[in-house]
């Protein structure tokens, strides 16, 4: 169960266009401009230079499959399926993407979860024979761009209608992808980064048991937590086995930095004028959050184990009624919290239900995700460039979106008599669905889809996601870093992450004491020359103002 | 004879011995490819790699001359790095390399050859789990929750310990689990060297009428040096040379004050942050201080007791 249903939040919906900007300052005044910021002008004018190429035999690839006339075969470097049972390789889904492209994949797979641990080596080696190649993060750093081993794609837009159509009708996204040099080097897959998002649920049963309703604010939500702490909420005549909350450690910062004012899930923040800080280095703010997390450990609200807590405790306990409160991504909601309580009947009064984000001096919010993530380049020592550009083009069609979200029709899913689509009941079972290839994001640039989602999920949850959309900020802005710029975040930020990590956990457990030590803690930030980064944050973040005001 | 060796050319004696060098050629081009052709990497610790430019990179990238070193010599992490690597191998070796050798003394007393056996067969046997295992048991083991250490204090009344999140715990913890692991195996050789000793040395004791304890000062102590030296040299030879599987392993962020050593920062900087260049550097000045501590044990070695490796 555990590692299941990332990918349940499925795909379609370029709401990326709709929604844009960063965090609460998208409609400031544009800061001074940087000189440097990336331009799309190149970009554009290949977009509007691009036209079919016919070929010798008359062939010519317009967007639709076959991209070829005499076949080939694509090798593709990629991720497998988090789920450890499904072969992605052979999922109908793929290979109907194959098909229909009349080209066949040669593989090379790496296990998803060391995929950056295994990936970054090889291509920092720049031996890899692939045509296609699944970079390990979005390059914010451009390090992989620079190396030189990817194509620019723009110089190949006469192989990819559908890649500039998706550029044209998303100028936000385009700017992001648009590197340093003015060229474009990698097709994205787009998330759902407003809906389906990290949220705080609790155990509706054990709420209306102690009469109470969702905790708005922070006060009141520890004396929740008293209450489950000091009740026989589970009805065992044992007072003493309740705990009050189960978070796991990455969660905390979702869950209580936007009460404070700060969005540690980002770390770099901006505000309302465009001034850029690190929120784990905000010396009012910060304190005042590690202190309100260490009241929470020393009162035994926040376990003693909370670093060590994973998905699989959490799921163990939710399963034997022992606790009250988690904070996951929202799938988790129905599909993996709700539905192993003993109680849970399908309705929302017995679930883990998700809530309003808890507020402090601050009010709260939810940090949603980058709209663009999974990214695909074409190796420049491809013997096919052309070929692998027309692939990557195709397999990111809004015809295969279609499949990326859907399935097939008649398989997956069935279209009913008012038109609309749904699954069908093989389709409603996730193994099944994740067997049948359903969001390939791990080898294709699949884009998520809302609509999808919603019908996958049970009603309550889909309703539940949709109030609580209002909640959801943009984190920190997808930015290319200059050459410059990426070599000093390079030699800092690591370091600055490390101690940031260490210090945190020693606040909080009160290895450290606030009181006397945060200030050295403030100060070594200093040492390590989180000022000289910050600036580069600011440069960026005024490029991205820059960029969207053009 | 050895005049006749002197009137042979090299080429005359290659041909002599030239079934004897054939048979080395495995082993020196093993050496060659696998330790001094990637021995030549390490001038990246004086470029700046370009990533993604393969092999020929690591000659050609930029160069930077100590850079890197200055950065890392500038860098708050490096007092407490070299500080938990050293003390982390330093109190392994002054817990650890002293049991096998009386592990392997009180095995060879033991007068039942199924005994002897059954003992050592069954302290081999930690050696031979995982890493990943042995790290997984610990943290079982020692869990607040849960944890057979931590309900055995309860039940003394003693409140549960989080020795995992707790940096005075992390050393204690890596030594004796390390201990635990591995002195049966290390217990072999010095099996084998008390096994080498003459019996008529045993004999010549028994007829001066040397008790046990002095068997073992006078005779079973003195006839093992030369091993105990030679391992306590190449040990220190490791000295800066943590395992990293298990310190990774049994690390998180409560408890790098102690835990985080030079192989897991050359780690994060270079295969998580592609700091190859830095990352290449920080591990150049761990195995210069590897060198020199070998070098001068050895030295000391020499003029203590006459034994030394070169």
């Amino acid at each position: 169960m555990k590692k299941r249903v990332i990918s349940l939040v499925m795909a379609s919906m370029m709401m990326a266009s709709a929604i844009v900007g960063c965090g609460s300052n998208a409609g400031s005044e544009p800061a001074a401009p940087a000189d440097n910021a990336n331009k799309t002008e190149a970009v554009d004018a290949a977009i509007e230079s691009a036209e079919t190429k016919v070929e010798e035999s008359g062939f010519s690839y317009t967007g639709e499959g076959p991209i070829s006339e005499d076949g080939g075969t694509i090798k593709i470097l990629a991720q497998t399926s988090n789920y450890s049972n499904v072969d992605i390789t052979k999922a109908p889904i793929v290979l109907k993407v194959f098909e229909e492209a009349g080209v066949d994949p040669d593989w090379q797979l790496l296990d998803y979860n060391s995929y950056e641990d295994a990936i970054t080596p090889m291509l920092s080696a720049g031996n890899i024979d692939a045509d296609i190649i699944k970079i390990p993060d979005n390059d914010p750093n451009q390090i992989w761009i620079k190396s030189g081993m990817f194509v620019a794609l723009d110089e190949y837009f006469d192989y990819m209608p559908n890649f500039t159509k998706w550029l044209s009708e998303n100028p936000v996204q385009k700017a992001e992808l648009t590197a340093e040099d003015g060229h474009i080097y990698y097709v994205a897959g787009v998330n759902v980064a407003h809906d389906y998002q990290p949220v705080l649920m609790y155990n509706q049963v054990w709420l209306d048991k102690a009469g109470m309703q969702a905790p708005e604010n922070l006060d009141d939500f520890v004396e929740l937590l008293r209450y489950f702490k000091e009740n026989d909420m589970n009805d065992n005549g044992d007072k003493n086995d309740e705990i009050p909350m189960s978070i796991m450690s990455d969660f905390l910062p979702y869950m209580f930095g936007p009460a404070f004012g700060l969005d540690l899930v980002s770390g770099f923040q901006a505000d309302e004028n465009g001034k850029v800080t690190y929120a784990a280095a905000d010396s009012e703010n910060y304190r005042k959050y590690l202190e309100f997390l260490n009241g929470l450990y020393k009162e035994g609200l926040l376990e003693v184990e909370f670093t060590s807590l994973d998905r699989d405790k959490v799921i163990e306990r939710i399963s034997n009624d022992l606790t009250g409160v988690a904070f996951d991504y929202s799938w988790a909601m129905s599909m993996m919290y709700s539905n192993v309580l003993p109680y849970y009947d399908g309705t929302e009064k017995t679930a883990f239900v998700g809530v309003a984000p808890l507020s402090g001096e601050h009010k709260g919010f939810y940090v949603g995700r980058n709209f663009l993530s999974g990214m695909f380049g074409v190796s420049s020592k491809s013997s096919q460039i052309e070929l692998a550009c027309k692939f990557l083009d195709y397999s990111m069609s809004e015809h295969c979106q279609d499949y990326y979200q859907w399935g097939i029709e008649g398989e997956s899913y069935i279209v009913n008599a008012d038109g609309k689509r749904e699954y069908t009941e093989q389709g409603k079972d996730n193994d099944w669905l994740q067997q049948f290839g359903i969001n390939p994001a791990f080898v294709f640039p699949a884009q998520q889809s809302v609509e999808a989602t919603d019908i996958l999920v049970a009603d309550w949850h889909a309703k539940i996601n949709a109030d609580q959309r209002q909640y959801v900020v943009d984190p920190w802005p997808m930015i290319y870093a200059t050459s410059d710029e990426s070599d000093t975040i390079n030699m800092y930020l690591e370091d600055i992450q490390t101690n940031v990590d260490e210090n945190t956990t020693a606040f909080i457990t009160g290895t450290k004491d606030i009181a006397t030590e945060f200030d050295g803690y403030i100060a070594g930030l200093e040492a390590l020359n989180l000022p000289e980064l910050v600036n580069i944050r600011q440069q960026q973040y005024d490029r991205y103002l820059k960029a969207l005001s053009n | 004879m050895s005049q006749g060796n002197k009137k042979k050319s090299w080429k005359q004696l290659l041909y002599r011995d030239r079934f004897l060098l054939m048979m080395i050629i495995p082993v020196v081009i093993y050496y060659l490819v696998f330790c001094y052709l990637p021995m030549t990497g390490i001038v990246m610790a004086f470029n700046q790699y370009q990533v993604g430019s393969g092999f020929a990179g690591v000659y050609t990238s930029k160069w930077v001359g100590f850079k890197w070193f200055k950065q890392f010599f500038g860098s708050i992490y490096l007092g407490r790095l070299v500080r938990n690597t050293f003390l982390l191998q330093f109190y392994s070796l002054i817990f650890g390399f002293p049991i096998p050798i009386l592990f392997a003394i009180a095995v060879t007393q033991v007068r039942s050859k199924r005994a002897r056996k059954a003992i050592q067969v069954s302290t081999y046997l930690p050696y031979f789990i995982s890493t990943v295992v042995v790290c997984g048991m610990i943290n079982n083991f020692l869990s607040p929750s849960g944890g057979i250490i931590n309900q055995l204090l309860n039940k003394i009344g003693i409140e549960s310990i989080n020795f995992m999140n707790l940096p005075q715990w992390f050393r204690p913890i890596y030594v004796i689990s390390g201990s635990w692991q591995s002195f049966g195996f290390n217990s072999i050789i010095f099996v084998a060297a008390i096994m080498g000793i003459s019996p008529d040395l045993y004999e010549a004791m028994d007829v001066d009428g040397a008790n046990r304890r002095q068997v073992i000062w006078h005779l079973v102590l003195p006839s093992i040096r030369p091993t105990i030296i030679l391992l306590l040299i190449m040990s220190l030879g490791t000295m800066m040379s943590v395992g990293f599987e298990k310190v990774y392993l049994l690390y998180n962020t409560a408890v790098y004050e102690t835990a985080d050593v030079i192989q897991t920062y050359v780690y994060r900087q270079g295969i998580q942050s592609s700091n190859y260049s830095y990352a290449t550097a920080v591990g150049l000045f761990n195995s210069v201080i590897n060198f020199v501590i070998v070098f001068v044990a050895n030295k000391i070695s020499r003029k203590v007791t006459d034994t030394a490796i070169w």
